[in-house]
């Protein structure tokens, strides 16, 4: 089906080839049985760069079994994202989540069900201004804890910071309230969880799987005694899960469990956490690394907020330098690396056909350093998105966010978010590097990025800081 | 003349274009896509189109001269 509505201005889709065309070329180097797999785990990008370079635009990995063709380039990228939900369905593709997120929660809907999903109303640009003020302040009581000069893991740091604002944005500031420290530890144990060995059995007795599943149990029973606790509360006090838990079923039992409350926490939480957390680790550590950027940044916030004004009103509108250092810090470490889809029905790019049951991907690691699209693609450089060269204008080849109808839903957010950490961060306190620069590095050995401990930057306020 | 394309496989819904420029875009309840109400707009509109082009989070606006 491409059945976009008609709507005056529309540009139609271009028709799919009909017959069938060559297999793709398949990367050399498979082992037996787990084909990839082992190279996936330990040298992701590297492995995604080897099919480009060696089989071209297209070119078919076997993780275990699985057999994934990899499109890059970006008229390739282009088609991958223009396929409908009806050929190219996301579910299927991602079998180390499942686990995570629990029966019943998100990958178990169908395609219309998700749609209904996209709608969830506190993405909505009328709710920005209010987060925009709730996630400054979280800032502030974050700093506040840790007093004027210190030093700070980044990965801990952003974990904490953006477990709170995120749920204190898309759940419920009371919600907020019952949180602690715990919370975004469990959430890196979930995330650690996603071994690219469950491409073989996401069950297997294994470490990463036992302390995950260990992980969600422990979430079930800290989020039991909050939706406890809150149950007393007065109606008008009731947030998004306290209605949910409080909905019957006709025959008076609860339509749903506090299990399934929780697999929905970890799926509003996991899109927005793991990711903008690491981003921001990487705006700080880049910023830092390229100290002349770094007071480009400062000295533009330093000018914007010299009269007092509100980061809640500034954060929704430009910040170019600021915005810049985000997207540049987004190109190169893009916290996903591989996007998948399972193929429906055959998929035809050029002279070659995918038949339904594979996996098709694009990598946004390998897309965001072509340099056809991004010149000298390994330097850091705020310019690329000034006026007249806006290189993320190109929007199947600029894909941190990845791109089409099911481009992150959450980037305004995301991007608004980043910028109000950084207004508060910058604004009052100067940060520098406690390790060598070139020791910052993620950790690729799961499907989620995580930046690699020990990751410490030092901290003081800032003698005159511009705030009034 | 200013003419107002959208790209289909791009729109969510984020209803940005709406707020900047409400006499040319509304979104439709049903299919939480755009809805051009005026392809063609008055030329009195250009600065709010552009806007509407310019923070479209999805970049699914165009903008042609003919």
């Amino acid at each position: 089906m491409s059945a976009a509505p008609e709507v005056p201005g529309t540009v139609a889709p271009a028709p799919a080839a009909a017959q069938r065309g060559k297999a793709p070329p398949r990367l050399r180097g498979e082992w037996p049985l787990v084909g990839h797999l082992q190279e996936l785990r330990r040298r992701p990008i590297e492995l995604f760069a080897r099919v480009r370079r060696e089989c071209g635009e297209i070119g078919e990995l076997n993780f275990a079994g699985s057999r994934v063709v990899l499109l890059s380039g970006e008229e390739a990228q282009e088609a991958f994202f223009r396929g409908s939900d009806e050929q190219l369905d996301q579910a299927a593709a991602y079998p180390f989540m499942t686990p995570i997120f629990g029966r019943g929660v998100l990958f178990d809907a169908t395609p219309e069900q998700r749609k209904q999903g996209l709608r969830n109303q506190s993405l909505r640009d009328s709710f920005m201004r209010g987060h925009a003020e709730v996630i400054a302040a979280e800032t502030q009581r974050m700093m506040a804890k840790l007093g004027d000069e210190g030093a700070v893991d980044l990965l801990d740091f952003f974990s904490e910071l953006t477990l709170y604002t995120s749920s204190a944005c898309l759940v419920g500031k009371g919600f907020r309230e019952e949180l602690t420290p715990e919370y975004f530890r469990v959430f890196y144990e979930l995330e650690k969880g996603t071994d690219a060995i469950a491409y073989v059995n996401p069950y297997l007795p294994l470490p990463a799987f036992r302390q995950r599943d260990r992980a969600r149990r422990r979430l079930v029973e800290l989020l039991s005694g909050v939706f406890a606790r809150r149950a007393s509360a007065p109606r008008e006090k009731r947030e998004l899960f306290d209605v949910l838990l409080s909905l019957r079923q006709p025959d008076g039992s609860a339509r749903f469990s506090v299990d399934q409350i929780t697999g929905m926490f970890i799926s509003m939480m996991f899109a927005g956490h793991h990711t903008t957390s690491g981003t921001a680790a990487w705006t700080l550590i880049e910023l830092l690394r390229h100290p002349d950027a770094g007071a480009r940044v400062v000295a533009e916030l330093d000018a914007l907020y010299a009269d007092g004004r509100e980061v809640s009103y500034q954060a929704l509108r430009e910040i170019p330098q600021l915005e810049s250092a985000i997207k540049e810090a987004l190109r190169l470490h893009p916290p996903l690396i591989l996007l998948m889809r399972k193929v429906m029905s055959d998929f035809h790019y050029k002279e070659w056909t995918v038949p339904a049951g594979k996996l098709v991907a694009v990598s946004p690691a390998i897309s965001n350093r072509m340099p056809e699209c991004f010149p000298d693609p390994d330097r850091y450089d705020l310019d690329r998105y000034a006026e007249g060269r806006e290189e993320d204008a190109r929007l199947f080849a600029w894909i941190p966010f990845g791109a089409g109808r099911h481009r992150c839903v959450g980037a305004a957010f995301a991007m608004m978010q980043l910028k109000a950490i950084f207004s508060t961060l910058l604004r009052d306190y100067a940060f520098e590097l406690a390790q060598p620069a070139e020791s910052y590095r993620n950790d690729h050995s799961k499907m989620v990025v995580q930046l690699a401990q020990p990751c410490r930057a030092r901290y003081r306020r800032r003698a005159a800081a511009a705030s009034p | 003349m200013m003419r107002i394309r959208v790209d289909m496989d791009l729109c969510q819904g984020h209803a940005v274009c709406k707020e900047e420029a409400p006499a040319v875009f509304a979104v439709d309840a049903t299919s939480n896509r755009v809805v051009v109400l005026a392809e063609r707009p008055d030329e009195s509109l250009r600065a709010e189109v552009r806007r509407a082009v310019k923070f479209c989070p999805t970049r699914a606006i165009r903008l042609e001269e003919d």
